[in-house]
Order: C-alpha cells, then sequence, then structure tokens
C-alpha cells in the first residue's frame, strides 16, 4: 500500500539559506503524526513547501502524495487533491466573504472529482452544522475571511474549512498556539471528527498540550532542518519534561 | 493661449452655430462659453492638472453636437440596448444629448421635477458660481449642447423615500461624426432628498464622443445620493465635468464607478459652502488594455465645521493608466473642517501605470485633515490563501480586485443596483449573490 506522504531528503533554501536540510518523513494512510521542534527549526517552511507556497527553494529531495509527485502540482491543485494547510497565521482577507471561499473552495474540489456544484441549500446546511462543532457564531457568515477575527477564531475558522473540504491530507501548522483551554477541545474535537482510516493528518505544534486530546500514532522532533528523533505519543511528554534541549544535544 | 485645437473648436463652433438652438438665453449662454475658451483655450498636458489625461484624442474628433448631423447617419437606439429597468426609479433616456420620449419611462416622483433645461427660468439663489479653469470642458459643453435637464426638489411633504431620478446617457454617434453633450442641472431645495443615477453607456458606434456637464445645488439641509456609472465602449472618449455647491447641513454621497471608454476624464468640484455640509465620495476605476482614465476632484470646504470622507479605488492593468487626483482646500474661514482622504491603487499588470496623489491646502489652524495614499500589486499573502483552498488562479485574482473595489461597492445603497454592479465589475463571479441567501 502506497503511504499517504512519502518525503525523502528534502532540502529547502530560502534567501540562500539553507533551511530544510535533507528531511525524511514518511505518514502512512490512517496515521496522525506530530511534529514538534523549538522556534525556528523550520516546522512551517515544512508545512509551506508542502502545501506549494512560493518564495521557497527546493534544492534536492522528492515528496510523493497518494504516489504523485507533489512538486509537480499547482498550490491548488493540491489543495483539489486533497491536501489541506491550516495556516499558523491565517490570513485576513478584507471584502471576501468567508462563506463565499468556503463555497469556491469545495466547488473547486467538487468540480476535480467530476462532481456537480454543491447545492446551496444543503452547504449551507452542512456550514452551519460544522460551525456548531466549532462554537462558531453566526455572524461569522456575513463576514470578511479572518477580517477582525480573534486569534482563537481564525484558528477555529481553519478548522472549519477543514471539515467542509474534508482533505485526505491535513498539515495544521500550530493550530493550537494561542488558544485557551477551551478552544484547544473544541479544535481537538475538530481534528478528531476527520480521523479515519483513508485520511492522514500532520499536526505541527511546539507544545505537547494539543496531544493530549488528540493523540497522536508518532511524534517527531524537527531541529535544525532535520528529523533529530522520532517516536511514538511518550516522546512528546519526554520533550515536555527535557526540553530541546535534550534532542539538540543529542543530534549534535 | 490659442491651441490649433482650440482655433479648430472655435472654427467648427462658428459654422455649427446657426443650426444650434439659441433663444435668447441659450445664446447668450454660448456665446459666453466660446469667449472663456477663446480667451484660455482648452487644457493641455502642460497643465498642472490634466498631465494624466490622454488629450491627444480630440485631435480626432469633432466637436460639433452629433445631434445636429444628418439623422440619417444615426443608429437607432432600442430598448434592448437599456440596462434593466430599477424600481421605483423614474428614468430619461438621451440618445447623444438629446432626450428620447419613447425610450425614457417618467413617472410620478414625488416632489422632483424634471424639465428641459431651456424652458426652465433661473432660480434663484442658485446662482452658478464662475467656471474655474479646470471646469474649461463645461464651457465646451455649455458652448454645443442642444438639449439639457433640469431636475428641481422640493422638501415634499415628508415623503418616507427620497425621489429616485435614473438618467441614462446613450453614445450612438462616431466621434468623427460629432459629439454628445449630456448637460444637467440639478437643485435641491431646502431639506430635499433625492437619488440620482447617472448613466453613461454605448449603443452603435463604439468610438464617441461625449462631453458631459452636470451642476448639483444643494439648499441647506438637502441630501443627494448620486450614483455615477461611466461604461462605454472601448474606443469611447468621455470628458465630464461635475460642479457641485453644499449649502449649509446638505450632504452629497457621490458614487462614481468608472470602467469604460478609451480615454476618460472627470473633472470634480465640489464647494462646501454652508457651516457643517457634508461630502462622502467614493469613487471606483478600472483601466485595462490601453486605456487611460483620469479623474481630478477638487473640494473647497469654504464653511466652518464641514466634513469631507474621500476613498477612491482604481486598478490598472494591462498597459492602462489610470489616476485620480484629490485636491482639498480648507479656507481661512472653515474652522473646524473634518476631511479624511484614502486613496489606493491597485497594479495588476507589469506595463500598467496608476498614480494616486492626495493634496492639502490649509489656510486654517483648526483642522483634521487626513490622507492616505498607496499603489500596491495584489497581496502575495491573500492570493496564496486562496490558492491553498483550492482556487483557480483566476478566480482568485478576480476575487482579490473585487474585493479591492469593495469599499467603494457597499457603499451603494440603492440593492438592485448594487447587484447589478456586483455581477458587472470583473471580480464580480457568477453567485456574488450568495450574500443575499444568507
Ligand atoms: N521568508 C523568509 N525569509 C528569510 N528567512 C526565513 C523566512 N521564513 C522563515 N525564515 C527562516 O527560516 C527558519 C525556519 O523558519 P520556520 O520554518 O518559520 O520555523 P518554525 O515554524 O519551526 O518556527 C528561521 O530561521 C526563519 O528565520
Ligand atoms: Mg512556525
Amino acid at each position: 500500500m502506497t503511504a499517504m506522504l512519502s518525503i525523502r531528503n528534502l532540502v529547502v533554501r530560502i534567501d540562500g539559506k539553507e533551511i530544510l536540510k535533507g528531511l525524511d518523513l514518511e505518514v502512512g494512510t490512517g496515521e496522525v503524526h506530530a511534529i514538534m521542534g523549538p522556534n525556528g527549526s523550520g516546522k512551517s517552511t515544512l508545512a509551506h513547501v508542502l502545501a506549494g507556497r512560493p518564495g521557497y527553494e527546493i534544492t534536492s529531495g522528492t515528496v510523493s502524495y497518494q504516489g504523485r509527485d507533489l512538486f509537480a502540482l499547482a498550490p491548488e491543485e493540491r489543495a483539489r487533491a486533497g491536501v489541506f494547510l491550516g495556516f499558523q497565521y491565517p490570513v485576513e482577507i478584507p471584502g471576501v466573504n468567508n462563506v463565499y471561499l468556503l463555497k469556491a473552495a469545495l466547488n473547486a474540489a467538487r468540480k476535480e472529482h467530476g462532481l456537480a456544484e454543491v447545492d446551496a441549500f444543503e452547504f449551507l446546511t452542512l456550514v452551519r452544522d460544522k460551525m456548531k462543532l466549532m462554537r462558531i457564531e453566526d455572524s461569522f457568515l456575513s463576514r470578511a475571511v479572518n477580517q477582525g477575527f480573534s486569534g482563537g477564531e481564525k484558528k477555529r475558522n481553519e478548522i472549519l474549512q477543514m471539515l467542509v473540504l474534508e482533505p485526505k491530507l491535513a498539515i495544521l501548522d500550530e493550530t493550537d498556539s494561542g488558544l485557551d483551554i477551551d478552544a484547544l477541545k473544541v479544535v481537538a474535537a475538530g481534528v478528531n471528527s476527520l480521523r479515519s482510516p483513508e485520511r492522514a493528518c500532520v499536526l505541527v505544534t511546539h507544545y505537547q498540550r494539543l496531544l493530549e486530546y488528540v493523540v497522536p500514532d508518532f511524534v517527531h522532533v524537527l531541529v535544525d532542518g532535520r528529523i533529530a528523533k522520532s517516536g511514538d505519543r511518550t516522546l512528546a511528554l519526554e520533550l515536555e519534561k527535557r526540553g530541546y534541549d535534550w534532542v539538540s544535544g543529542a543530534a549534535a | 493661449m490659442s491651441t490649433p485645437l482650440t482655433a479648430r473648436l472655435i472654427e467648427e463652433y462658428a459654422s455649427a452655430s446657426q443650426a444650434l438652438p439659441s433663444s435668447g438665453a441659450a445664446a447668450d449662454r454660448r456665446n459666453a462659453a466660446i469667449e472663456v475658451l477663446r480667451a484660455q483655450g482648452l487644457p493641455t498636458s502642460r497643465d498642472e492638472n490634466w498631465k494624466y489625461a490622454n488629450l491627444r484624442v480630440l485631435e480626432r474628433l469633432r466637436f460639433a453636437p452629433a445631434a445636429g448631423a444628418a439623422t440619417a447617419t444615426r443608429v437607432s437606439v432600442s430598448a434592448a440596448d437599456m440596462p434593466p429597468a430599477l424600481p421605483d426609479f423614474a428614468r430619461y433616456v438621451y440618445v447623444d444629448g438629446v432626450l428620447s420620449a419613447t425610450l425614457s419611462a417618467p413617472a410620478a416622483t414625488g416632489a422632483a421635477t424634471v424639465t428641459p433645461l431651456a424652458s426652465t427660468p433661473a432660480v434663484a439663489g442658485a446662482a452658478t458660481p464662475a467656471l474655474k479653469a479646470d471646469e474649461r470642458f463645461a464651457a465646451v459643453n455649455a458652448a454645443f449642447a442642444t438639449d439639457g435637464t433640469a431636475i428641481r426638489v422640493t422638501a415634499g411633504t415628508g415623503a418616507a423615500t427620497p425621489a429616485g431620478i435614473e438618467l441614462v446617457f446613450v453614445a450612438s454617434a462616431d466621434a468623427q461624426a460629432g459629439a454628445s453633450y449630456p448637460r444637467v442641472a440639478v437643485r435641491l431645495e431646502a431639506g430635499a432628498r433625492l437619488t440620482l443615477i447617472e448613466r453613461h453607456l454605448s449603443a452603435g458606434s463604439d468610438n464617441s464622443f461625449v462631453n458631459s456637464a452636470v451642476t448639483a445645488d444643494l439648499a441647506r439641509g438637502a441630501t443627494l445620493q448620486h450614483y455615477r456609472l461611466q461604461d462605454l465602449a472601448g474606443r469611447a472618449i468621455m470628458f465630464d465635468t461635475l460642479s457641485a455647491t453644499l449649502g449649509a447641513d446638505a450632504s452629497y454621497h457621490l458614487h462614481g464607478i468608472s470602467t469604460g471608454a478609451q480615454a476618460a476624464r472627470s473633472t470634480l468640484t465640489v464647494r462646501l459652502a454652508g457651516e457643517r455640509a457634508n461630502l462622502a465620495m467614493a469613487m471606483a476605476a478600472l483601466g485595462d488594455r490601453a486605456q487611460v482614465n483620469d479623474m481630478f476632484a477638487l473640494v473647497e470646504h469654504l464653511a466652518p465645521g464641514a466634513r469631507t470622507t474621500q476613498t477612491f479605488r482604481g486598478i490598472s492593468a494591462g498597459r492602462a493608466r489610470v489616476a485620480f487626483n484629490g485636491k482639498i482646500v480648507v479656507a481661512r474661514n472653515a474652522a473646524g473642517t473634518d476631511s479624511q482622504q484614502s486613496l489606493r491603487g491597485l497594479l495588476a499588470g507589469a506595463e500598467a501605470e496608476i498614480d494616486v496623489r492626495p493634496q492639502l491646502e490649509i489656510y486654517t489652524d483648526d483642522v483634521r485633515c487626513s490622507h492616505g495614499a498607496t499603489v500596491g500589486k495584489l497581496d502575495d499573502n491573500m492570493l496564496f490563501y486562496l490558492l491553498s483552498r483550492g482556487l483557480d488562479r483566476d478566480t482568485a485574482q478576480r476575487l482579490l480586485k473585487w474585493a479591492f473595489l469593495a469599499e467603494v461597492v457597499t457603499k451603494i445603497s440603492v440593492p438592485a443596483l448594487r447587484r447589478e454592479i456586483e455581477a458587472h465589475l470583473p471580480g464580480a463571479l457568477k453567485d456574488a449573490t450568495l450574500q443575499e441567501l444568507l
């Protein structure tokens, strides 16, 4: 069976500076992987490169997604093929309505799969349903994308989008940071509701707190552009106790 | 200062003038206008406020009115050329500047009367201010216009909704056959209210010359909502001059959306002559291909406590040139003036050009004037966010352009008009009406 995501020896530069320095990662279908690591270790760089953000120079390595060469696909093609990036810093887009974006995104994916546009009524029912789960108020429907949202609202909106789009591979970049405990539980419930044998999830996080609610199958520690250590969920607990220096030291 | 162009204009006037309607008052108006042009000439690109306009196009058109030309050479304009009717608006249609009774659908509009300009007696207290140098194209209009419309609104009997009048100016003649001269004078008596829609569109030739002159005179406490939609065909030439004067506590909301024509120039002058007068100006201009779209707005604060908010959003794509020059002058006695300018340009093409220029001239201390002017490209972060959600690049870009204009479009308070514009503007996607459904 092919892996959901297979990263081999990935080297990525920004402005000539090497950020990812030969990264390997294998995510099987149905698995949840957590990637932890100190600030600046390259976690967001990895997430962005997987989603196709411009500005990164990929100098070597391969990434295959469901057996396809991920780098051969444009960002929008990746999205329609089931890759979803939950942004560490969701972007505010004044003038573009939240629901409009959700519907356009869903229809783009449906078109890719030869499906007709979603029925307006069904769509609204679906969105309202997921909004309830994410504890997002009705006023959201008439607001612009992320505009004037609190940090927590933005993160919940990312998960709402994920729930509506039902991606095969979700890459969530620090979706937990800045959330209070109640919001964290809401976000975790959203992530867990999508967990299934056909999907996979990469959780990028700085703290192990989220992992109490979304229990990962594997935990990796990213230090200085490489996976320095991998293990099961107990690795997260150990990191919490001993700090990243423990791994950095071990990797050096 | 006379140029060959001005000389030709005066010559054309001399040979056309016999054919022009010229009962007493009209003859005086024409002669006075021609004298202004003889003395001052037409603006040139060396003039301070004209350097962005495309004035060269004037070389290849005829100033004499198309309305005076043989009717056989003109195409007939039909109801199918008209935009969809708006509920509760009386419609007046003008073809090449002349009222068309068959296409018009006048309706009782409460306290408003609409009459031919020529037959309207001068209104006491509504003296037209002398033309400024930048208003010379209004003098061209005054010299050549063969028809015109006077709209007069009294406070009425406290009708809940203001009267709604739509003026549709259709340009059908080729610029080489003659020009179209829309001419409108609006007078709102004390406390009167009016919603006015002014459209400029093409039917027949895609290469017309339109030179419009509109005046608006708002007495104490009057409110005018004025929507101007310029959507002329691709090779049309449009020069327009709008002059408004606001009395005390009067409120003028000017919304302009300019998308058409090959060369368009708007000269807007608003005088806040009475205390606490309020001006809200929200303008948008789109340029593509080789279009030139230039707006100059002069706002004069002449009395204390008046307020101006000015918003401009321009998008320039292809090899287009879009410019907005917003000048606010605060006179010595205009203490307590409050003005805000927000001028933003979006460059959507490597060869496109856009200029936004706020200017302030302040002759008193007690003012609050703020301005922001920026020109930029589409935001890469926003674009990537939309792509990462699966939207194709073209849709994402159109959506962001649409969003850029939203601040102007959302200020349109006639729902049917707003829907029409949302469906028409390039960023508008076919189910933009989704919001209505929610
Ligand atoms: N646009 C950029 N230009 C230059 N350096 C960058 C840019 N983005 C990230 N970096 C650098 O790349 C490194 C990794 O950043 P990032 O991937 O955001 O780390 P993390 O998400 O693990 O905190 C950091 O040293 C950061 O300063
Ligand atoms: Mg990060």
